[in-house]
């Protein structure tokens, strides 16, 4: 890999973030999503570049990096689709999901496309148990509700390059309370 | 004065106090793990649960509330307590394991919890014997596991760095090794990756674990997850010896012990020593080891035509010993001590020869310009530097030494091999008669017209002066072919000692090396040449050091002994530390 670094306007923002903390530890978790918004994953030399340019033990990055499955340590499709298969998910169909997932895009959970588009994960407990079966993309927007149909229109609108709107979901007894409250 | 309450009895303190280490230090127990008393307090082995309150005191009188049946009222913290974290305070109550079922209950799951995913591998694992985990789930821990599933297996047999091998399945996360690199070495090597199950220390992916003091991280690991690559799987605890000694690698002067078996000396481990070396050692300090075993001079060696080094008796190397004294006028013998020998050999080298008339001994110092660190790494590479500096022998550097070897017809030098560090090159040594009284075989020896085999550190009992000016003393370890464990009560004996024979198979007599104390030669060399000088150990040296020396004075084994070592009257500037 060639030598990495960060741009100028990186380096800024990287500031920044460091001036909202009272140690430079603490900035560690938002640079490496810097890092991997830049890169696309923090393998072992992204690491070691957010620890240089933190002037940190590679050693602390490194056991930052591990224990959130969100920072990709290998590289990864452009967009990763994390299928929820915990409880709520598979009595709803969550596995379903995944496998008419897998056998649309070629790939196995874990695996990612030969384009580098799609990378496919089973994960647990999203958090959104009232709206399942759902996925993820890219540690960002949620897909709630999902369908055979809906999860081929997703795959359509991301080879095209459309990122799915951010749905609200708003819980009954929220809404009846958001009512009170305006 | 405040007061605490710990199982039903009363103690006073002063001061500020962590329950456990307020609970160690008055001989009671408390189990723990991830504690230790040199190191930040995370409290993550939760081992060390402890239940815990406070009398309730009348805010308006002062006076404790009594309940209906006249006994204080006490109220407890809602939850239990993790001691190693919980300050004492005035009034606080404390039940550990021994009054509180609560508290044992919460220790037996806390090791039924550590053990669900730890192997039990103790008949392979190299920590069994001196295992917390072991001793503790012994003592402490449930009869049975409800687990059946089966254990997560992490990396094994993982090389973390140059001497540290990890098995992170047996890791139970007390981060006592992460917490060593980033507060005492200050390396920051090592970290906790990943997380739940899965997790283990281990380094950042481009970085080897060569800290200069990795090793420690071995000692203070409570299970088996990180053990020295050199001696994994050499020994059990049970079957060593364990004999309390003074590191002689550096001018430090570290307390270590050292781990015996057959008259082998097998791994080298830090001794506390809050004045020295706290509960540490370098890496480097511990493969003086091989040392003590390997290459050793046994039996005195003779040249005999040319260049031949060959074996000789004892009365045969005395004989020749006095004849080459006897043929020679006094002023023309050159002595050489050395600061990696004893205060006792370098004082009866010198006071033997001076007896005969000889000029006082002369010594090169063993320092290398920074080569130490701020820590526990000296430039200095002897132990007895300031020893030799104490006794008033003459420091030379390495022209004035050579000079002086030039204008000797006969030379003696103590243990120390000074073509090896470039004091003085071979040719230097070719004229004059050149006597060596050495543990190992070096170019020295070689260059040497005579070679006397003397103790090493390990088989005598003597002390050192650190650059610190800490005089501190050693014990006799192993055997030598005239040392007999059961006979001399200094010596440690150990399970294969005490029930073993001398006709057991694992008992190797290869290893004793047929070698003597310096004062203990000397003594025969006297006796042939009609001298009076006669020590029976070296502690009789050390008293008589104490009289002449002012120095010295009051210095014994037994203060040595009762105060780990004593602070001489020097000032620490006598060796040039950068």
């Amino acid at each position: 890999m060639a030598e990495l670094s960060f741009t100028q306007e990186e380096l800024d923002e990287i500031e920044k973030i460091k001036a909202k903390f009272p140690t430079v530890k603490a900035a560690t978790l938002q640079v490496l999503w810097v890092a991997q918004r830049k890169y696309g994953h923090v393998e072992p030399e992204v690491q070691q570049l957010v620890a240089e340019t933190l002037d940190l033990p590679a050693a602390h990055v490194h056991g930052v990096a591990s224990f959130y499955t969100q920072y990709y340590k290998e590289e990864m499709g452009k967009f990763v689709l994390d299928v929820c298969t915990c409880l709520s998910c598979q009595l709803c169909g969550g596995y379903e999901i995944l496998h008419h997932l897998e056998d649309e895009l070629g790939i196995k959970a874990g695996e990612t496309t030969d384009d580098g588009m799609f990378s496919i994960q089973e994960v647990e407990c999203l958090g959104a148990c009232g709206y399942a079966p759902m996925l993820q993309v890219t540690n960002g927007v949620y897909v709630n509700n999902l369908t055979e149909e809906k999860a081929d229109e997703l795959i359509k609108n991301l080879r095209e390059g459309r990122m799915p709107e951010f749905e609200s979901m708003q819980m009954p007894k929220l809404e009846k309370r958001n009512q009170a409250a305006s | 004065m405040p007061e605490v309450f710990i199982d039903g009895k009363r103690y006073e303190f002063e001061g500020d106090h962590m329950a456990l280490q307020y609970m160690l230090d008055q001989g009671l127990e408390v189990p723990f793990f991830c504690y230790h008393p040199s190191m930040s307090i995370p409290a993550n082995c939760r081992q060390c649960m402890v239940k815990a309150g406070q009398y309730m005191k009348n805010d308006e009188t002062g006076e404790y509330e009594l309940d209906e049946e006249g006994e204080r009222k006490i109220r407890w913290f809602p939850k239990l307590q993790t001691s190693c974290a919980l300050k004492l305070s005035d009034g606080m109550v404390i039940q550990t394991q021994e009054t509180s079922d609560e508290a044992e209950r919460a220790q037996k799951d806390t090791l039924e919890f550590i053990l669900a995913n730890h192997p039990l591998d103790c008949p392979i694992c190299d920590q069994a014997g001196e295992c917390p985990l072991q001793i503790q789930t012994y003592k402490y821990g449930p009869e049975g596991s409800r687990f059946e599933v089966k254990k997560v297996h992490k990396p094994k047999r993982v090389e973390l760095g140059p001497r540290v091998t990890l098995d992170a399945e047996r890791c139970i996360n007390c981060t006592r090794c992460v917490r060593f690199t980033e507060e005492i070495s200050e390396s920051h090597q090592l970290t906790i990756v990943s997380r739940g199950d899965k997790n283990y220390p281990i380094t950042a992916p481009s970085e080897t674990f060569d800290d200069p003091y990795s090793l420690n991280t071995v000692d203070i690991c409570p299970v088996g997850a990180l053990t020295s690559t050199d001696f994994r799987f050499k020994a059990r605890v049970w079957e060593m010896n364990q004999t309390p000694s003074i590191d002689i690698s550096n001018g430090k002067g570290c307390n270590v012990d050292l781990w015996t078996r057959d008259n082998e000396v097998l791994r080298i481990t830090p001794r506390q020593n809050d004045h020295v070396n706290d509960y540490w050692m370098p890496d480097e300090s511990r493969n003086a080891y091989k040392l003590f075993n390997e290459n050793r001079v046994s039996r005195p060696f003779i040249k005999l035509d040319g260049d031949n080094q060959s074996n000789s008796s004892w009365n045969n190397a005395i004989e020749t010993f006095a004849e080459v004294l006897e043929a020679n006028d006094s002023s023309d013998i050159l002595l050489i001590g050395s600061p990696h020998a004893s205060v006792e050999e370098n004082y009866t080298f010198n006071k033997f020869f001076n007896l005969l008339g000889a000029p006082n001994a002369r010594f090169a110092t063993h320092i290398i310009d920074g080569y130490g660190d701020d820590f526990l790494i000296t430039d200095d590479q002897a132990p007895n530097t300031s020893g030799c500096r104490l006794l008033n022998l003459d420091e030379s550097s390495s022209s004035e030494l050579k000079t002086a070897v030039s204008q000797a017809k006969v030379v003696i030098t103590l243990g120390d091999d000074l073509i090896d560090r470039d004091v003085l090159s071979v040719s230097d040594l070719e004229d004059p008669y050149v006597v060596s009284l050495a543990t190992n075989h070096n170019e020295m020896t070689k260059a040497s017209d005579l070679v006397i085999p003397i103790t090493c550190v390990a088989e005598h009992a003597a002390s050192y002066v650190n650059i610190d000016g800490r005089i501190q003393r050693s014990f006799p370890a192993k055997e030598t072919k005239y040392s007999n464990r059961r006979l001399n009560l200094e010596m440690s004996e150990g399970r294969l000692d005490r029930f073993g024979t001398n006709f057991d198979n694992w008992v190797n007599e290869d290893n004793k090396v047929d070698c003597l104390p310096v004062w203990e030669f000397l003594n025969k060399l006297a006796e042939r040449l009609g001298l009076e000088f006669e020590y029976r150990h070296s502690r009789e040296i050390m008293t008589e050091i104490s009289e002449k020396l002012d120095t010295f004075a009051d210095v014994s084994f037994e203060r040595m002994d009762e105060e780990k070592g004593i602070q001489l009257p020097i000032k620490q500037s006598k060796v040039e530390q950068k």
